[in-house]
């Protein structure tokens, strides 16, 4: 299995107002697989992801890829976890405000030792022209695509999206889709999608449905359609 | 009811408690200090006016060369609107240590004396000495020590008025209260000593006093001439001109401007880290800015706001700074002067002054600075901040840089171009900090450079200054010539210039015989003259000028002098052929009577200026030096942080993206400190191009030279303070950078 978790719990704050956020999480991705997590405000899906990216710490319970369990890594050999495995991707893009467009994705390739060609990269993400731009002189969904850029052009093996569209219209929303459907396909990454859009659902391979810290559901899409045959 | 927002001020006082601690303890230091220093000046420099009128401090002092008869007195005080008092003085050698002590009988009428500690002569064998000098050698009341091969009895500790600073002879660079002192005994006891070094010197006090100093110059030259008409003149000093006098009141005033100065430059550099702190945390909360401003908060309101943490720190630290100030600085400044100065007593008091100048001021500087910078900010609209659009017009381009380099470099550049305000303030906060610390190092080495100079070209290890010429057999003398002239640069103040008869094959100064003037390198290099400049020196205590053609230069550091060929000496002066009053000689001259001998200038009258000055500044020089790190750690620490509280979301970003702490640090810290490296290394040689200006235009006005060098040591050890100070700094930063969690970055708040 090339991600796997088990019993993950996480809980918030002390005595009577702690919070149990993760009751204890079981599950597999293969490698290649694209994933989406769904559920409600509250229903743990982020914290999960966060999790999975290194970001937070479960309070019990493993994470392994391809065999190494993240909870035996001090700080040092999480970064390089992310370093070598993961790419990320946010709701609102977190961009380096004071890089332009280019910049912002070469900050990405310096962690990659055999990263994908920068120039190449932004014409794919139509981002070619504003290469010497700042992010605040773009609008939100050329941000999320220089996100994107910066997380893909490392190469990663997984790809962590935590509610890429969910700052985006309706058409920047597909096309993003549509981009990070592409790379999956072409690179063979492994993508983590949280939403709670639940039109996502039908272009992943692998959805799972959390409510109030556990899986409610967690299935393997049969029925897969483009991104362009999503409605919402 | 109570502005709500007031409830975030804890809040927000909290957060960044290490930055308002840091800049609440510099305002308790600066404010400290500076009205510490105010109080005790103030409190000196009345009982220093106050003291020629309770003192009865004379307008000026003369010298006969032999004592005058009753008529002469009564001539010269009829002749020149004058009363004269008899103030004999007797030059003596201490025999328990080596000093001169200058003993005055009684001084009922003029320039009395003010009693520290103990009781006034009434016996023979009592002294009353100058409380500096006495301190100097453990002397306290009931000590007892020799002098000429009496044993006297201290009996009480003074201050004499006239003799505030222990200035031994008018022409002296400084003041040296380690070898010369000043003491008092009874009429009975002064006549107990010897005439051999007896001075017929007489204070005078004006029938009607001069309204100013420039009719004091005036009544004074017209006094001169009335008086050297009368009798022979050895000395002729009036008291504005007196640097026994004046220089400690001139110094408590020039000093207070200086720490004044000083004073509002800190403010103003505060004010603008206040300024650029604010201004992030306007950023950093624009969209709540923009909400507040949309829901009716008025402009007036959110600038009051921001302006409130600033301002009470200023006020806590003012409140806490003057108590420190009246209570502990006060003495410790006070010490420093009264560790230099033979002030009269003294009384320290509410000084409405000092509030103004050190609280209410630098109040009004930050409130103004900050009011502008805050005004400005918030005239932005509403939506701009929930936008977080903080620029004014056209949104901010980004410039190209050469993608040629490095991306990891063009990411430095970015950031320093990001925090560009922030690095100029760290650059002038060097410049500020190293000037205060260059201050504070560069002093020792540069007297015992000039003590080193001094002595290494000493033209012979004494000098004889005769009253009359007088044949000795000791082989190492050498006959030589000398007299006093007076320079005559109109925009300087006339001082002193010795000048020497040199024999032609002159074994200790070797000059050009055939025609013209040689002058000392101190007179060359303190008014830039040049070989084939013309100078016009004037009689001190006559009208005729003498003007001379400079030939070369004589390696002299330390003393403004002037040497010519004997003959042309005595052909210039009017001296008969043979003429000589003085001696060089490296042995102790053995075989001349003392009563012929008027002085002997060795090695310890021309490093006097050296020695003085290090015992009164060595202890101010390690606060300068102290004071010089908090600055540098100060500025550049708030700053630096500020540049990493800025770019928060960006580093924990970064983080996520897998960056380790070592790389982030060589981002954001490493632009700092590559500034602050660049900075203190570039400044270092600004700053000493500064220092050295102001000591020139400072030492301009003082009597003698003395050299402002800077040898690399300082330069080296200046830096190192710096690395070593900022090192502190960023290794505070560099764990400030590891605890930005990387959760930061999920914040909504692109």
């Amino acid at each position: 299995m090339f991600l796997e978790l088990s019993q993950i719990k996480r809980a918030f704050g002390e005595g009577e107002s702690r919070v149990e956020v993760l009751k204890g999480i079981d599950l597999q991705i293969e490698k290649g697989e694209f994933c989406v997590l769904l559920g409600p405000s509250g229903s743990g899906k982020s914290t999960l992801l966060n999790i999975i990216g290194g970001i937070d710490t479960a309070d019990s319970g493993y994470i392994s890829i391809n065999g190494e369990k993240t909870a035996d890594m001090n700080e040092k050999a999480l970064t390089k976890y992310r370093r070598k495995h993961l790419g990320y991707i946010f709701q609102m893009y977190n961009l380096i405000p004071n890089l332009n467009i280019k910049e912002n994705v070469e900050v990405g390739a310096y962690l990659s030792d055999q990263p994908l060609e920068v120039d190449e990269l932004l014409k794919t993400l139509g981002l070619y022209e504003h290469r010497h731009k700042l992010p605040n002189q773009l609008s939100g969904g050329q941000q999320q695509r220089t996100a994107i850029g910066r997380a893909l052009v490392k190469n990663p093996d997984i790809l962590l999206c935590d509610e890429p569209t969910g700052a985006l219209d309706y058409k920047t929303s597909k096309e993003i889709l549509a981009l990070i459907d592409d790379v999956h396909k072409k690179y063979g990454t492994t993508v983590v999608m949280v939403t709670h859009n639940d039109a996502i659902k039908n272009m992943a391979d692998r959805v799972v449905s959390l409510r109030d810290g556990m899986i409610r559901k967690n299935y393997l899409n049969e029925t897969k359609l483009t991104v362009d045959e999503l409605e919402w | 009811m109570r502005d709500p927002l007031n409830k975030r001020l804890g809040r927000q006082l909290r957060e960044e408690l290490g930055k308002y601690v840091i800049i609440f303890l510099f305002f308790v230091m600066m404010i400290g200090a500076v009205s510490g220093f105010i109080i005790s000046d103030t409190g000196m420099i009345n009982a220093y006016n106050e003291s020629f009128e309770k003192y009865n401090i004379e307008d000026g002092n003369l010298e006969f060369m032999l004592g005058p008869d009753k008529d002469t007195i009564e001539d010269i005080e009829n002749d020149g609107g004058i009363k004269l008092y008899e103030n004999f003085y007797k030059d003596e050698e201490t025999d328990s240590f080596d000093s001169t002590l200058r003993i005055y009988g009684e001084r009922d009428e003029i320039d009395r004396l003010c009693l520290w500690e103990g009781e006034f002569p009434s016996a023979d064998d009592d002294i009353a000495l100058d409380r500096l000098y006495a301190q100097n050698h453990d002397l306290k009341v009931g000590s007892s020590f020799e002098v000429s091969g009496r044993t006297l009895n201290v009996c009480g500790i003074v201050a004499f008025s006239d003799y505030s600073a222990l200035y031994e002879k008018p022409s002296d660079l400084m003041f040296d209260n380690d070898m010369f002192g000043v003491g008092a005994v009874t009429d009975a006891g002064f006549d107990a000593f010897n005439d051999d070094h007896l001075h017929y010197n007489y204070s005078w006090l004006y029938d009607k006093s001069p309204a100013d100093d420039v009719q004091a110059q005036e009544m004074s030259e017209e006094l001169m001439k009335t008086a050297a008409e009368k009798a022979m003149l050895q000395n002729f000093i009036p008291a504005y001109s007196n640097q026994a006098i004046q220089f400690a009141g001139r110094d408590l005033h020039n000093d207070r401007t200086s720490m004044l100065v000083f004073l509002y430059i800190t403010m103003v550099i505060l004010a603008f880290i206040f300024v650029v702190t604010t201004e992030s945390t306007i950023a950093k909360e624009a969209a709540v800015i923009g909400t507040l401003r949309a829901s009716g908060y008025t402009r007036g309101e959110i600038v009051r706001h921001y302006m409130k943490l600033p301002m009470y720190t200023l006020t806590a630290g003012a409140i806490v700074g003057n108590i420190v100030g009246y209570t502990f600085m006060e003495k410790y400044m006070a010490a420093a002067y009264l560790g230099s100065y033979s002030l009269t007593t003294y009384s320290v008091s509410f000084s409405a002054d000092a509030f103004v100048l050190t609280t209410l001021i630098p109040f009004v500087i930050m409130f103004v600075i900050n009011l502008a910078a805050l005004t400005r900010k918030l005239t932005l609209s509403p939506l701009k901040f929930l936008r977080r659009d903080l620029t004014r017009g056209q949104k901010k381009k980004a410039f190209r840089l050469n993608t040629k380099i490095g991306i990891m470099t063009r990411f430095r550049l970015r950031i320093f171009f990001q925090n560009l305000s922030g690095y100029i303030v760290i650059i002038f906060g060097i410049i500020l900090g190293y000037s205060i610390l260059f201050f504070g190092l560069m002093f020792g080495p540069m007297l015992d450079n000039f003590k080193e100079e001094t002595v290494n070209n000493m033209i012979a290890d004494s000098i004889y200054v005769l009253r009359m010429p007088a044949e000795t057999e000791e082989k190492s003398a050498e006959k030589a010539a000398m007299t006093s002239l007076e320079t005559t640069f109109g925009k300087y103040k006339a001082e002193d210039v010795s000048v020497y008869g040199i024999s032609e094959n002159s074994r200790y100064v070797k000059i050009d015989h055939s025609g013209g003037v040689t002058v000392s390198t101190a007179f060359m290099n303190k008014y830039g003259l040049k070989k084939g400049d013309s100078i016009t020196l004037t009689e001190k205590y006559g009208d005729k000028d003498y003007e001379f053609e400079i030939t070369g230069f004589y390696d002299y550091p330390s003393t403004i002098a002037v040497f010519m060929d004997i003959d042309d000496f005595r052909e210039t002066f009017d001296m008969d052929e043979g003429y000589f009053n003085i001696y060089f000689a490296d042995e102790k001259i053995e075989d001349i009577d003392e009563k012929l001998i008027m002085s002997r200038i060795t090695e310890d009258d021309l490093t006097k200026t050296s020695r003085q000055m290090t015992r009164s500044m060595s202890g101010i020089m390690t606060v300068f030096k102290w004071f010089g790190v908090v600055m540098f750690v100060m500025v550049i620490y708030l700053l630096a942080k500020l540049i990493i509280d800025k770019n928060a979301q960006s580093i924990s970003m970064t983080k996520i993206l897998g960056y380790s702490n070592r790389e982030i640090n060589g981002l954001y810290v490493h632009t700092t400190t590559i500034v602050a490296l660049l900075s203190m290394l570039v400044t270092l040689p600004l700053v000493d191009f500064l220092i050295g200006a102001v000591f020139k235009m400072v030492f301009m006005s003082y009597s003698g030279y003395f050299a402002y060098e800077t040898d690399l040591t300082v330069m080296v050890k200046c830096f190192v303070t710096g690395v070593v100070s900022y090192s502190l700094v960023a290794f505070v930063l560099n764990r400030g950078v590891k605890k930005i969690p990387l959760a930061e970055a999920l914040k909504n708040a692109e």
